[in-house]
């Protein structure tokens, strides 16, 4: 296996790093050169190589030309615009659909100001950033499903 | 029948993506197209459409008798791509394809081949033969992924180009009413007359060879179907892209690949001979 170093405890500097939680790059694998010299470039070169792999194997595509004059068959958005647009199409009044689009960022703008008092970093310990996340996340997915689908089932998915 | 469509539509797909033979089989059924994901320029491939259907089912035929299904299809590569000879098409291709005519769309169109009717209960896998342009020789191909559309039929169609329903429909009501009188001629077809509350009696002919699902004495609405649907059939498209591929890109690609590989182990030996330096040394 790689050399590993041992950490000099009678180094007062390294123990008071210590003690306050850091100072952990003074001991292990050297980074300098075994893994920024010989590991890095390694994967680097691996990682070029599925890229350029994909690019031989699936070039572009030229797709038809574009007509301004024909709707397509299906209207859709981008993939990340669904849920949006499934609200700016279920909504009836076009001015209550865009501000519920606009409601969507400014409302997750509201999350860190709601729970600045909560010093925590653990999810489970800020309960109601981490439900927004949650909630949010399934309703987005639910309407983002519900843009692919006929608008009489956009909002139930069919299900009911 | 493609050569209806062929007869009237220059080119078979409409700028929205529908293809010609929806407008006039309108029931929907999925069909799947199964083609290589690269090919080489000249080379010959097989794209195939399966129809899939339940071959147990008759339908409809012109003159109102039952009789079994055809199935048809189209395939519309990217331009350059043609049917493949007849002397470079593989022997078990060829075997396959036996009483299958393959014909381009139109003299405009040699890149869109259509099929068919051709029975159905043996052929529910059409098989195109086709061979891949060479952008050496024409500087019009590149290598590129392309786009292709293929639809697939079984069974005939709901209107004539002519916009004429065929028997193969439901037909509705022409007024809300009570049914009075059924009357079956020696040929199949029915006369249905029909009385409205203000007295007034039309009356309506169905094709010979339909189910009827009301009876006489019932009270109707106006386009309430007269008969069950003797529809079985239904056409579906599909997209794919295939890729032209050059073979010298391929080629690079590995040795590319081997160059790579080389200087990863290299890199991974250097660094086993390193730390052997560092453990010496004791100094890092």
């Amino acid at each position: 296996m790689s050399v590993i170093k041992k950490p000099d405890l009678t180094d007062p500097k390294l123990r008071a790093k210590l003690a306050k939680g850091m100072g952990h790059n003074y001991y292990g694998e050297p980074a300098w050169p075994n893994d920024l010299l010989y590991v890095f470039p390694l994967t680097m070169l691996g990682t070029l190589t599925c890229i350029v792999g994909l690019s031989v194997l699936a070039p572009t595509q030229l797709g038809e030309p574009a007509d301004p004059f024909n709707t397509p068959l299906e209207i859709l958005p981008e993939w990340y615009f669904f849920p949006t647009f499934n609200l700016l199409r279920v909504l009836p009044n076009k001015l209550l659909g865009v501000l519920a689009m606009a409601a969507v960022p400014l409302g997750l703008i509201t999350v860190p100001f709601i729970e600045n008092v909560n010093k925590f970093q653990n999810p489970f310990r800020r309960p109601l950033a981490s439900l927004t996340f949650i909630f949010g996340f399934f309703t987005a997915v639910w309407l983002g499903i519900g843009a692919c689908v006929p608008i009489d089932k956009a909002i139930s998915l069919g299900f009911w | 029948y493609p050569v209806f469509a062929q007869q009237n539509y220059s080119n078979p797909r409409a700028a929205n993506g529908k293809l010609a033979c929806a407008n006039c089989h309108l029931n929907q059924k999925a069909i799947e197209i199964e083609a290589p994901q690269a090919v080489l320029p000249n080379s010959i491939f097989e794209v195939e459409i399966k129809v899939p259907y339940d071959t147990t089912k008759q339908q409809l035929g012109a003159n109102g008798k039952k009789a079994d299904l055809n199935v048809g299809g189209i395939l519309m590569l990217p331009e350059g791509f043609k049917l493949a000879p007849k002397n470079q098409i593989p022997a078990e291709v060829k075997e396959k394809n036996k009483g299958v005519f393959i014909s381009p769309y139109s003299s405009e169109f040699d890149n869109i081949l259509v099929v068919g009717p051709i029975a159905g209960k043996t052929h529910q896998e059409l098989i195109f033969p086709v061979m891949a342009p060479d952008p050496e020789k024409n500087s019009d191909i590149k290598y590129l992924t392309y786009p292709f559309y293929a639809g697939g039929n079984r069974g005939r169609g709901q209107v004539y180009p002519t916009g004429e329903k065929s028997n193969v429909n439901v037909f509705g009501a022409n007024q809300s009413g009570q049914i009075t009188e059924i009357t079956v001629t020696e040929k199949g077809e029915s006369t249905i007359l029909i009385l409205n509350s203000n007295g007034k009696q039309t009356s309506q002919v169905l094709p010979a060879g339909l189910i009827l699902s009301i009876k006489q004495g019932q009270v109707v609405k106006a386009d309430q179907p007269l008969n069950i649907d003797p529809n079985v059939g239904g056409f579906g498209q599909e997209e794919s892209e295939i890729v032209l591929q050059n073979p010298i890109r391929i080629y690079g690609y590995l040795a590319f690949c081997f160059s790579v590989l080389i200087t990863q182990i290299m890199l991974v030996l250097k660094k086993k001979q390193f730390e052997k330096v560092q453990a010496a040394e004791l100094n890092f």
